[in-house]
């Protein structure tokens, strides 16, 4: 199997699976006991919690708690905010924002918030002035991605947090779930508030998230309970997962791959672009803006999921931009967001590679993709707009 | 989708246009994007003697595409109809989930519109004696006309229950609702 659909989870690491193994088994203890095994216990979990803020750059272990997955980090960060800011009504967001925060923003909507969605231009960027001038004396929150996970494109945290600071007093929080493990994050020196993060994306099981809190930052707790971490968010310490995404943390700050991920990708997204005629790139051409191991290409009349369909009979596993199943029949809001034209969005594919891809599966991809892609535009009932391209 | 289906799928038959002279029908989704064509042949004992199609679309749309161009070809445009006035068979034949029931459909919507342009072209060239209105069961304007009198017809349901006109692929249905409003005389 050949797996391109990082973004979407990634394979445990074997250092992680290492790591956490022994707390599946001799070390069972709670880490709010007291005796020996229990604090054995605790003093994994500090040991975790220095481990993730040194990946984000946090200047204490302290910032860093310990949540159930990403979307829980979103939610408890927004909600937790606007319950400590409850006369301030104005949330300030983006229209490509992943559903944990966009879904969520929708029903603050319909609770009575007013909500500003910032566009993006056609290479899925931020227009900054209209940032600016979405800020108010009553924004209560900015919450911006910091890469897209669809995508992959790059917002600029850094520059966004200074704008949040000079023009209001919201607070900044930043999903940066896609982001972190691929590209260097140092939050101690930006503006972020809250900066949510989760464990799967960077080679630890799945169930483990986290969320950077800035000290001074005041946060309603979203789950009441006991005094774990620190009493911000209770349920005992989920001890081996948490111990497995500090060692994904360690991995990835020690990983000296990330440039050979970037080399496959661009050669991944240089040879299909060069190779396949109706295939064009979704999201900035100028690489520094996105992440280093996601492409989204949409090849234009034909259908994406026929596409993820044959290209996972060749054992390569991929994601579609749209969404033509069960409930959802739309195209991704990201692409239509970026205005990419319905008969390229409806034919988007997002490649994300990660540390285990090779040369060799770039190589087997390369070999089939061309062919899955001009037999379904040769079904294509747009030959003329096809023709055009060739 | 069953087996028969994902097969299709995969090695999807009968893809392109049909040889001229051809007729051709497209139906296309708004809410999920999805086209499809068919093109159809038919010969002078009105059977389809080719079905080709086009698709861009889901993997439901592409087999039931696909397994329709088989299921025509050679039978006549009014047994071909069927699977357009009724889908489910096809539904069921296909093993289709409810929630994807609608992308038979509109594969069943292509093919009935590529019918009803042979029907329409049909008819334009029909040189007998008598009007034809049915192309699909060969019934002409008169043998309409005289079971409105006789019968005192009042709907198409109907004159297509006592004559088949109206029964295949509903292209004619304008037309017998204005013999109808014709024929409808008081007293």
């Amino acid at each position: 199997m050949i797996y391109l659909d990082n973004n979407a989870t990634t394979r445990v690491a074997p250092e992680v699976l290492e790591a956490m193994q022994p707390y599946l088994g001799q070390y069972f203890g709670n880490p709010s006991s007291a005796h020996t095994l229990g604090r054995e216990m605790k003093h994994a979990v500090e040991e975790a919690r220095e481990q993730v803020a040194s990946l984000i750059g946090a200047r204490e272990p302290s910032e860093i708690v310990f949540t159930s997955c990403g979307s829980e980090s979103d939610n408890w960060a927004i909600r937790g905010v606007l319950a400590t800011r409850s006369e301030k009504k104005h949330i300030v967001t983006t229209l490509v924002e992943h559903e944990a925060v966009r879904n969520l923003c929708r029903l603050l909507e319909s609770d009575g918030y007013e909500v500003t969605w910032l566009g993006v231009d056609h290479n899925g960027e931020l227009d900054l002035d209209e940032l600016r001038a979405a800020l108010r004396p009553d924004t209560a929150l900015v919450s911006i991605m910091l890469a897209n996970n669809e995508t992959g494109v790059l917002f600029p945290i850094n520059e966004i947090g200074r704008i949040v600071r000079e023009s209001s007093d919201a607070v900044f929080h930043v999903d940066g779930v896609q982001a972190v493990g691929k590209i260097p994050i140092d939050l101690k020196n930006t503006a972020v508030d809250l900066f949510a993060l989760s464990g799967h994306k960077l080679h630890a099981p799945q169930g483990i998230g986290a969320l950077y809190i800035r000290p001074g930052v005041s946060l309603s707790p979203l789950i009441i309970g006991g005094a774990q971490e620190q009493g911000r968010r209770a349920g005992t310490s989920a001890v081996p997962n948490i111990v497995a995404l500090g060692a994904a943390c360690r991995l990835a700050l020690a990983d000296d791959g990330h440039d050979r991920i970037e080399r496959l990708r661009n050669r991944l997204e240089d040879e299909i672009l060069r190779r396949i005629p109706n295939a064009r790139l979704n999201g900035t051409a100028d690489r520094s803006k996105r992440l280093p191991n996601t492409s989204n290409i949409s090849f234009e009349y034909v259908d994406g999921q026929n596409i993820l369909l044959h290209l996972d009979q060749a054992g390569i596993c991929v994601s579609t931009g749209s969404a033509c199943h069960s409930t959802t029949h739309e195209s991704s809001p990201t692409l239509r967001a970026m205005n990419v034209p319905y008969t390229a969005a409806q034919g988007s594919i997002r490649f994300s590679l990660g540390r285990y891809n090779t040369d060799e599966e770039i190589d087997t991809t390369l070999s089939v993709l061309p062919e899955i892609v001009a037999k379904l535009a040769e079904m294509s009932p747009y030959q003329e707009e096809l023709a055009r391209l060739r | 989708m069953n087996r028969e289906a994902t097969d299709h799928f995969f090695n999807p038959r009968n893809v392109g246009e049909a040889d001229a002279p051809n007729f051709n029908g497209r139906a296309a989704s708004l809410s999920c994007g999805a086209h499809v064509r068919f093109s159809i042949q038919v010969d002078e004992a009105q059977h389809v003697s080719q079905a080709r199609f086009r698709a861009a679309g889901c993997d439901v749309l592409v087999a039931s595409a696909s397994v329709l161009t088989k299921q025509v070809t050679g039978i006549t445009t009014a047994e071909a109809a069927s699977p357009g006035q009724d889908p489910n068979g096809l539904i069921e034949q296909l093993g289709v989930e409810p929630a994807n029931a609608q992308c038979v459909k509109l594969a069943c919507t292509a093919l009935l519109d590529a019918i009803r342009d042979y029907s329409n072209a049909a008819r334009d060239d029909w040189a007998g004696d008598e009007a034809l209105i049915c192309t699909c069961f060969f019934v002409s304007e008169r043998t309409i006309e005289r079971e409105i009198q006789s019968r005192g017809l009042q709907t198409v349901a109907e004159v297509t229950a006592i004559c088949n006109a109206g029964g295949g692929c509903g292209s004619c249905h304008q037309l017998i609702e204005e013999i109808l409003a014709t024929n409808d005389l008081p007293g």
